[in-house]
């Protein structure tokens, strides 16, 4: 055991081999623990304006690190892991490995607004927040949020019908994200709501269900819509990959 | 009973002093070592000047031209002061081209020197090309390209580190040179204007852009150009085996130690007290205050006062200080002297 401390050092850091030959000298055994160096060595400077393309990150470079965003968090006062300044500073950076070692939280932001409300240079954090989570997402480090499937599913009923379907939207949720299609939540709700007894509530759930009614007139909205957002979308994820020397400022 | 005033130095301070005085009706003796008018900001090459955002050469060749066009302003070029007899309200000056001048207050415009970077050997000044101070960007900017000294090539990054020969114990500077940040971020904006696809980042301690500058350079900078601020004092800059330089030091924010590349390394540069100034203070008989500056009297009924009677003092002579205010005080204090004339004058009748 040549590393004694292992606790200081970041798990990612350290490396063991059974056999390691360095410089033509075999050093298994012993010496088979290598701690890579905790210094940064670069920043990517083109990541702050890849996150201006998503909505909401627009204003991240304004950042001046007062900190009002994350002493106003809903989400720093039950998780001090989770650090809106810290985040806005790494993208400024481009230090986006430290950004993945927090992949898995900052999508926990509860959009309450606080951080954007007390902001003196107008950042917008939640919105900074958001393009960071869709970033995650669209660069595959994060799974398909259940947000997006939920937006998704909701999408495609406004498509296809120019409408939603509350149980509808509620029932494919479910199922896509492979939840009971029963949750006590959902069983509750029921529960309350029959003692109202909404009788012409149930009728018109029941007939929609089963007879998807459209919007009037909706026609070919729904297609113009999807192309819409396709193209849209398009536009950003092309102006986000575009060499740095054609967009820079 | 003299109604003249000595002017020592010929930078923005005293042009605006020897104009007031001149204006007043007095006559002024300008004084100054160069043989060029305009002090720093001509004699160092500086492009654009904070906050007006003209060119050095036409706002210090207006005030110039201002005092040479005046028939109550005699100059002295190459010239300096080597002997101060006399008191308050006649003094004698002798000058070093033979000339002898009666005066009945003098005027400090003696300004200051620009930190020598070389004091500051681990950040790289002397020993890598690519590391150069902002009085040489400023030259760049002046003649319109931006490159590294090295080889000629246009940066991709730039760090400019703030507070070189400023707040440092280590090197005895204790102050803040009050404008470096302002000209840094001002910088940024230029090279940026040269350069489009450079990168330019700003390592600091604090931003200490005062007053107007705050949203006018440091929020402009930052939110039109894309000025990125690190928090960091870097600790070391070095040369990486591909000749591109790498700065050191801890990222305060992240906690962590940075060892990142950059093409040009500038040192944001602070003012020292002017280099002559122990000379300056045997000649007239002055105090300096414990940095090196020359020190002042009582302020409040007494501005722009040294420590001895009828000779007062401007601009960086005093402390750091920006050209405006510089120039304000050049005023100021050509009416302190010239209401001394008129005082001794009164008292004489």
């Amino acid at each position: 055991m040549a590393i004694h401390e292992k606790s200081l050092i970041d798990a990612e850091r350290i490396q063991t081999s059974d056999n390691l030959v360095l410089d033509g000298v075999d050093v298994s055994g012993h010496w088979n623990t290598m701690v890579l160096p905790r210094y940064l060595t670069d920043y990517d400077t083109d990541f702050a304006r890849q996150i201006r393309t998503f909505s909401g990150g627009e204003n991240v470079h304004r950042c001046w690190q007062c900190g009002s965003c994350t002493n106003s968090c809903t989400v720093y006062a039950q998780n001090t892991d989770f650090n809106p300044r810290y985040w806005i500073y790494l993208t400024n950076l481009g230090l986006k490995n430290e950004i993945l070692k927090d992949k898995d939280i900052i999508w926990t932001c509860v959009s309450c607004n606080r951080c954007t409300n007390i902001c003196p240079k107008d950042v917008k954090p939640e919105g900074v927040m958001k393009a960071l989570a869709h970033w995650l997402e669209e660069e595959g480090h994060t799974p398909e949020s259940k947000s997006t499937i939920f937006d998704n599913e909701f999408l495609d009923q406004v498509y296809a019908t120019g409408r939603i379907e509350d149980t509808r939207v509620l029932v494919n949720f479910l199922r896509k994200t492979n939840q009971s299609l029963m949750p006590p939540w959902l069983i509750e709700i029921g529960k309350r709501m029959t003692k109202y007894f909404p009788l012409t509530f149930l009728i018109h759930m029941g007939l929609h269900l089963v007879f998807k009614p459209r919007t009037k007139s909706w026609g070919r909205t729904g297609d113009v819509l999807r192309a819409y957002v396709h193209e849209q979308k398009e536009i950003a994820r092309k102006a986000r990959a575009m060499p740095k020397e054609a967009v820079h400022v | 009973m003299q109604k003249t005033v000595l002017v020592v130095g010929a930078g923005p301070a005293g042009l605006a002093a020897a104009a007031g005085v001149a204006a007043s009706g007095a006559q002024a003796v300008l004084v100054d070592k160069a043989a060029k008018l305009g002090g720093t900001p001509i004699l160092s090459g500086y492009a654009k000047l904070v906050p007006s955002g003209e060119w050095a050469r036409d706002a210090m060749g207006r005030m110039v031209k201002r005092v040479e066009e005046s028939k109550n302003v005699t100059i002295h070029k190459e010239t300096k002061v080597t002997k101060l007899a006399g008191e308050a309200g006649k003094f004698t000056a002798t000058l070093s081209n033979g000339t002898s001048v009666e005066c009945a207050s003098v005027i400090l415009a003696t300004g200051f020197t620009h930190f020598d970077s070389i004091n500051k050997p681990e950040w790289g000044f002397g020993t890598y090309e690519d590391v150069v101070t902002t009085t040489q960007v400023e030259q760049m900017v002046a003649a319109g390209k931006i490159a590294c000294p090295s080889d000629g090539r246009v940066p991709e990054r730039v760090a400019i580190l703030l507070c070189v020969g400023s707040r440092d114990r280590q090197i005895g500077r204790e102050w803040c040179s009050k404008i470096c940040c302002t000209v840094s971020t001002n910088l940024a904006m230029e090279i940026k204007e040269l350069s489009p696809t450079t990168d330019v980042f700003i390592y600091y301690m604090d931003i200490r852009t005062f007053g107007l500058y705050e949203d006018r350079f440091y929020w402009k900078s930052q939110e039109e150009f894309k000025t990125k601020f690190v928090k960091a004092r870097i600790a070391e800059v070095t040369r990486a085996p591909d000749g591109r330089l790498l700065v050191k030091g801890e990222d305060t924010l992240v906690k962590r130690p940075i060892v990142i590349p950059m093409d040009l390394v500038v040192h944001a540069i602070g003012m020292d007290p002017n280099e002559d100034n122990p000379e300056i203070a045997r000649v007239f008989g002055v105090g300096l205050e414990k940095h090196g500056f020359i020190d002042r009297a009582e302020h409040y009924t007494n501005t722009c006062g040294t420590t001895r009677r009828g000779i007062y003092a401007v601009g960086a002579a005093l402390a750091p200080e920006t050209i405006d205010d510089s120039i304000s005080q050049g005023t100021a204090a050509a009416l302190r002297a010239v209401a001394d004339l008129d005082a001794l004058v009164q008292k004489s009748a």
